[in-house]
């Protein structure tokens, strides 16, 4: 059977002039929703002066006040469970996932209805149908299936397109290589690093993806890696695959790029339903293409809590869709998302904030100093350890500090395992001001290869 | 049934658009009944949740449901 190309064609190749018009009706459709439901919203609106009636062109979004993870995590401590950003009665909801909070314990939690989560599947159906997943492919999950939003839309959206799906969850990496082999699974979804790690169990085992599976699509997310040129390129030699880039982020539930199967070295956005600015993280102006900024998204899936103006702190760089020769009329983050304007670290899809860390880590008394040390092992997987220092005295705490530790980390962090290591007492650096207690000690990325 | 003929661009409908819209305006009408047995009322939310998704991918609507508890 012939398929279209594209899973909307009307609204990926829509001409651009016309395509923004579409974005300005949504944008004030939903700013007119969030400013009568969400009373986050309508105090940030009123405070900045901005009203949804002033936005006449595309250009008067820049009226809209700057919405921040802080405030929403402030927002859900002064207003518990969800904060007062919600729009709807709860009940409403049908989904609950989190991601991990920028300081403490307090994860950014967040609800879907029935529409919303299946916006969720249709955002992942833009990008694998634009990668070439199909209704005769069988797509494999190696994903964990919990709290962390992960590749639930992804699982949804193949069952949506009609391919057959295969959750791999709660199993052991050799169990999850021997189905992909079995089952002749064609398409894995996966974090970049996870899939290497599949293959070096697979070469353990004595299977050589390439030629033993029938594996032709990989489906990367929740790790910069998938739009790295040589990580990419390890991954396609491993696997004899394509390798496709996708990126998304808990707070708008879903991805908002995807590489599509002309592999343009970037990734689209989904420019009918997101609006994408990027911006000069110290000023807020916006940039050029070809020029490095902060992705700031605004969404226009999830109505239950509306993300508009949200700062990601993403490092993106934006090129034309001419940029690519697959006739689509979205732009391009070439690269992917690159990295990150603040001090996030993302480790095996989770992601991290340092401060978060030290919160947790300052609830032991026994520890003096302490340094959190990301890292990779066997060039394939990224670990974090923390290296703590105990008291003198305090030395008989530490066996039992350090499950406890370890399990309150994981705890605030979807289950993310932390090492946690003991080094004696001096050996790591004191500050008196500006302490600098991470050390990223994994390779850093080449883009232009 | 619904009285919109043209797209949120202001585009004339197509024949085929015009009867999507109305299968999700017939449900949209199903879901806000409050005599429905669970068995109809849950699927037509679904089915209504599905036609959302497929109206506003052509521009057709661009809504919220909650109050019908989509």
């Amino acid at each position: 059977m012939a398929y279209s190309e594209y899973w909307n064609p009307k609204n990926e190749t829509m001409p651009r002039e016309e395509l923004q018009a579409l974005q300005l009706l949504k944008l004030r459709r939903m700013c007119d929703w969030a400013y009568a439901k969400s009373p986050f919203h309508r105090r940030k609106f009123d405070a900045a002066g901005f009203h949804p009636e002033q936005l006449k062109t595309l250009d008067d979004l820049r009226r809209i006040p700057f919405m921040t993870r802080e405030e929403w995590m402030e927002s859900i401590f002064n207003t518990p469970m969800f904060g007062d950003i919600t729009t709807t009665d709860h009940n409403h909801a049908i989904r609950y996932h989190l991601t991990s909070g920028t300081s403490g314990r307090t994860p950014i939690r967040v609800l879907d209805g029935t529409k919303d989560w299946d916006w969720i599947a249709e955002m992942w159906c833009y990008g694998l149908w634009g990668f070439g997943v199909r209704p005769e492919d069988s797509v494999y999950f190696a994903f964990g299936y919990g709290s962390f939003i992960g590749f639930w839309g992804a699982h949804y959206c193949c069952e949506k397109i009609g391919a057959l799906v295969i959750p791999g969850g709660a199993q052991t990496t050799e169990a999850r290589v021997k189905q992909i082999v079995e089952m002749g699974v064609t398409t894995v979804c996966s974090t970049p690093t996870y899939a290497l790690t599949m293959w070096q169990k697979a070469r353990e085992l004595g299977i050589d993806l390439a030629k033993d599976s029938k594996v032709n699509k990989l489906i990367c997310s929740g790790e910069p890696a998938g739009s790295i040129p040589a990580v990419k390129r390890q991954l396609e030699e491993a696997w004899g695959a394509k390798c496709g880039d996708t990126a998304g982020m808990t707070e708008l539930g879903t991805i908002m790029i995807f590489e599509c199967s002309h592999q343009p070295g970037g990734t689209h956005i989904i420019e009918d339903n997101y609006i994408e600015e990027v911006l000069d993280p110290a000023t807020g102006e916006p940039v050029g293409y070809g020029e490095l900024g902060e992705r700031v998204v605004t969404s226009f899936g999830r109505g239950f809590i509306p993300a508009i103006r949200y700062r990601t702190k993403d490092m993106v760089m934006k090129v034309p869709a001419s940029t690519c020769s697959c006739g689509r009329t979205w732009d391009i983050y070439d690269g992917g998302i690159r990295g990150r304007w603040d001090d996030m670290k993302l480790i095996r899809g989770t992601n991290v904030y340092p401060r978060a860390v030290e919160s947790i880590v300052r609830e032991y008394p026994a520890i003096d100093e302490f340094q959190i040390y990301i890292w990779r092992k066997d060039t394939l997987t990224d670990e974090i350890t923390i290296k703590v220092e105990i008291k003198p005295g305090f030395e008989s705490q530490w066996e039992t500090l350090q499950r406890d530790l370890a399990k309150d980390l994981a705890n605030a962090h979807e289950g993310l395992r932390f090492n946690i290591e003991r080094v004696d007492y001096g050996v790591l650096p004191h500050f008196e001001l500006k302490a600098k207690r991470l050390v990223d000690a994994r390779p850093v990325a080449q883009y232009n290869q | 049934m619904t009285t919109s003929t043209t797209d949120l661009l202001g585009k004339p409908l197509t024949e085929q658009e015009q009867e999507l819209l109305n299968v999700y305006d017939a449900l949209k009408k199903l879901a806000a009944q409050d005599d429905l047995p669970p068995c109809v009322a849950r699927n037509v939310r679904q089915a209504l949740a599905s036609m959302w998704q497929a109206t506003n991918d052509l521009d057709l609507q661009f809504e919220q449901l909650y109050e019908y508890g989509v």
